[in-house]
């Protein structure tokens, strides 16, 4: 029979005690450790992703008590799969949310009011303008994370082209058309006006200032019919035949165009200059050369307007760590790292803070889009009416945007389809 | 033969019932208990959700309303919209893509060896590229801007300003069509090409000795022996076709306005975006219905056809 000497088995029996204790301080420290999941569509998009595991790892680091896990989920799926999770009893604990998306988890009643987590001091750290719409039924349901507004982006080069001051971009839509006409005439290969006219929320969203300038408002009661409607909808239908815009676009595809001086105008957001810096390499000062934004010029209505396209960061009421997730929740969205790391650098968007926390990222801030976007676009930005009826609402406007921008049926048919189906 | 059946009945006479076919045979049952819940369950829970006021964001019960979501249907002019879309949808893409395959069937058949495999590799292809990317590249082929088919229109001079193929009211379906066709064709020619080989050799040397022309050839010795083939896979494609979904979304989410919607679509956005499982249960079961018919006609098909 095999047999061990006295000095095997002690060495033996030392190793298997250090192991047994050291495999006891592991599952001590596991046991203390929280795990928080946090759904984002951050952590799936190339762009954002180096960004926004840095910015984890340097929390987890900080909290060295409190993993994350991230899971990514993409951003036209990211409300479908929440509801589902917090209908079937499994949400995660922290999610990223934009528009409706915020107001439809709200109704299911499963996310947890942020209040009572939101001390005076960091109330006072944040603009009161950017917690503006993120109520429901009197509880703030919402943190904001990063502010994204719309403005006009002019390519100066392109104006310059079409013999248009480059320093001067259309402040009415008068303004606007005459320039897109000459645009268009210079440059037949180049789309005047990049609109997204796609069928989803986020047009409607996208839509929906300039369906304010024309003073329209097709959710209030016959809004659809009324005649600032139509005369919003007989400008998108002359857009399209003066071929002035490409429909069927997403915002998204109309990017890389501007990138390359293929769109003269394009209505978007903050982050577009992040965009096309990756996709042109340009410089800061170049950038600033080529291309300026302003505010949208004004219909009908005299004023101009903009959305609030930021995202924003939830945590249901269903997590078992939320003091954990408020504690996440803070540091992205107020943090100087996740600041600087996250919402400057790869989001390229504003941040709700009032004050930038340090000087350098004051320094960061004063960019000439920074600027505009702060003290002349925000102010523009209007509420949109998100709640249950937006989506399916969506759906019926921008039907019918797409058949005054696509089809021949006469305007007051389409609006009165639009009521119809707003009515359904 | 028969004289042995007849000792045997005499030696050792049948049991009552022994030849009795037994209504359910015991050893199927893990299957139907599969079927039952694979299939049975979510068609019932279904029928029944389409009785309900169910909205997934209410956070409340299914609330009975009978036959309320169906009524409601009836007047619900998107959903007439998406019924007539997918009929044209369906049958204008089987039909147009069968006669193609048909056609590439029989032009092809002459060719033998290397030629035939080469051939028939080639026009193959289509079927093997994914029904997304065959989506996205049709919808970038026809894009307005620097799409590939405006580009040739207009260098042939065939038109003088770009086409919005997807982004017409008119065109939008028939564009989609076009990719479809595309895509399903060689499933036609596949399946026409091996039944127009398996047409006996006597048959076709005697028409010949008969001296039958080519198109005689065709219509009346060739076309008679493929058309079981021809109404099963069209059958089949029917089915499949009433059910898709991605090259619809992936190229104009059903739009411009309703021109691309059919009821996969419409049932999506009802269910995803809207979360009124209850209206969209309704149409499901309408859908269910439509599609139960031709799957029946389908089981009887083969039954005269085997």
């Amino acid at each position: 029979m095999f047999r061990l000497s006295r000095m095997a088995r002690r060495s033996a029996f030392v190793a298997s005690t250090i192991l047994a204790l050291g495999m006891a301080a592991t599952a001590s420290h596991a046991a203390d450790k929280v795990t928080l999941t946090f759904a984002n569509w951050a952590d799936a998009e190339g762009a954002t992703r180096p960004g926004i595991q840095a910015v984890i790892a340097a929390f987890e680091k900080e909290n060295p008590d409190i993993e994350i896990k991230s899971e990514a989920i993409s951003f036209s799926e990211i409300a479908r799969q929440l509801v589902l999770r917090v209908r079937s009893g499994n949400p995660p604990d922290v999610a990223e949310v934009s528009g409706n998306d915020t107001i439809l988890l709200a109704l299911t009643g499963k996310v947890e009011p942020i209040d009572n987590y939101l001390d005076a001091a960091t109330r006072a750290e944040v603009k009161p303008s950017s917690l503006e719409g993120l109520s429901y039924k009197g509880k703030l349901v919402a943190f904001p994370w990063t502010q994204a507004p719309a403005g006009l982006w002019y390519d100066k080069a392109v104006m310059q082209k079409a013999g248009l001051d480059p320093e001067n971009p259309p402040k009415t839509i008068d303004e606007l058309m005459k320039d897109l006409a000459a645009v268009k005439k210079s440059q037949p290969d180049v789309i005047p006006l990049g609109l997204d006219t796609t069928n989803r929320a986020f047009s409607l969203i996208s839509n929906w200032p300039w369906m304010k300038t024309f003073g329209a408002d097709p959710f209030a009661e016959n809004g659809a019919t009324s005649d600032a409607m139509k005369k919003y909808l007989s400008w998108m239908r002359d857009l399209a035949k003066k071929g002035y815009i490409d429909p069927g676009r997403k915002i998204g595809e109309f990017r890389p165009l501007i990138a390359q001086d293929k769109v003269a105008f394009l209505w978007d957001q903050v982050l577009l200059q992040g965009v096309i810096q990756s996709t042109n390499k340009m410089t800061d000062a170049d950038f600033y050369k080529h291309y300026g934004v302003a505010t949208q010029p004004a219909g009908a209505s005299g004023k101009p307007y903009s959305f609030e396209g930021g995202h924003q960061l939830v945590m249901f009421s269903d997590s078992k760590h939320q003091e954990a997730a408020w504690k996440f929740i803070k540091y992205l969205a107020t943090s100087p790292y996740a600041t600087e790391n996250y919402t400057l650098s790869y989001e390229a968007s504003l941040t709700p803070l009032e004050k930038a926390p340090t000087d350098a990222l004051a320094k960061k801030l004063d960019t000439p889009v920074f600027n505009a976007f702060s003290r002349k676009i925000m102010p523009t930005v209007t509420a949109v009416p998100y709640g249950p009826r937006f989506a399916p609402g969506a759906t019926a406007i921008m039907a019918g945007v797409q058949q005054a921008v696509t089809g021949d049926m006469p305007i007051d048919q389409i609006a009165a389809s639009i009521q119809q189906n707003l009515g359904n | 033969m028969a004289a042995t059946a007849a000792q045997r009945s005499t030696k050792a006479p049948a049991r009552k019932n022994a030849e009795r076919v037994p209504w359910i045979d015991w050893m199927v049952l893990p299957t139907v208990g599969v079927l039952a819940v694979v299939i049975g369950y979510p068609v019932i829970y279904t029928l029944v959700l389409s009785t309900t006021k169910y909205n997934m964001l209410d956070m409340v019960p299914p609330r009975y309303i009978g036959g309320g979501n169906y009524e409601h249907l009836l007047s619900d002019p998107i959903f007439w919209i998406s019924l007539k879309n997918t009929a044209v949808y369906t049958f204008g893409s089987v039909i147009i893509s069968s006669l193609l395959g048909l056609a590439l069937a029989l032009l092809t058949e002459s060719l033998t060896g290397w030629r035939f495999r080469s051939v028939r590799a080639l026009l193959l292809t289509p079927w093997a590229v994914p029904f997304v990317v065959v989506a996205f590249l049709f919808r970038y082929m026809y894009l307005q801007n620097g799409g590939v088919i405006n580009a040739v229109l207009l260098d042939l001079g065939l038109i003088d300003k770009p086409v919005l193929w997807l982004n017409n009211s008119a065109l939008a379906l028939p564009a989609i069509m076009a990719a479809n066709i595309w895509a399903m064709m060689p499933f036609f020619f596949l399946l026409l090409s091996a039944a127009l080989a398996a047409i006996p050799n006597e048959v076709i040397e005697s028409a010949r000795i008969d001296k039958a022309g080519t198109w005689s050839m065709v219509f009346h010795i060739k076309l008679p022996f493929l058309k079981s083939a021809l109404f099963i896979s069209s059958l089949l494609m029917i089915i499949s076709n009433f059910n898709d979904f991605a090259k619809i979304w992936a190229m104009t989410q059903g739009g411009p306005g309703y021109s691309t919607t059919t009821l996969v679509i419409y049932v999506y956005r009802l269910a995803f975006e809207n979360f009124d499982f209850g209206y969209a249960s309704a149409i499901g079961v309408v859908w269910l219905v439509l599609l139960l018919v031709f799957a029946l006609v389908y089981l009887r098909a083969l039954k005269v056809n085997p």
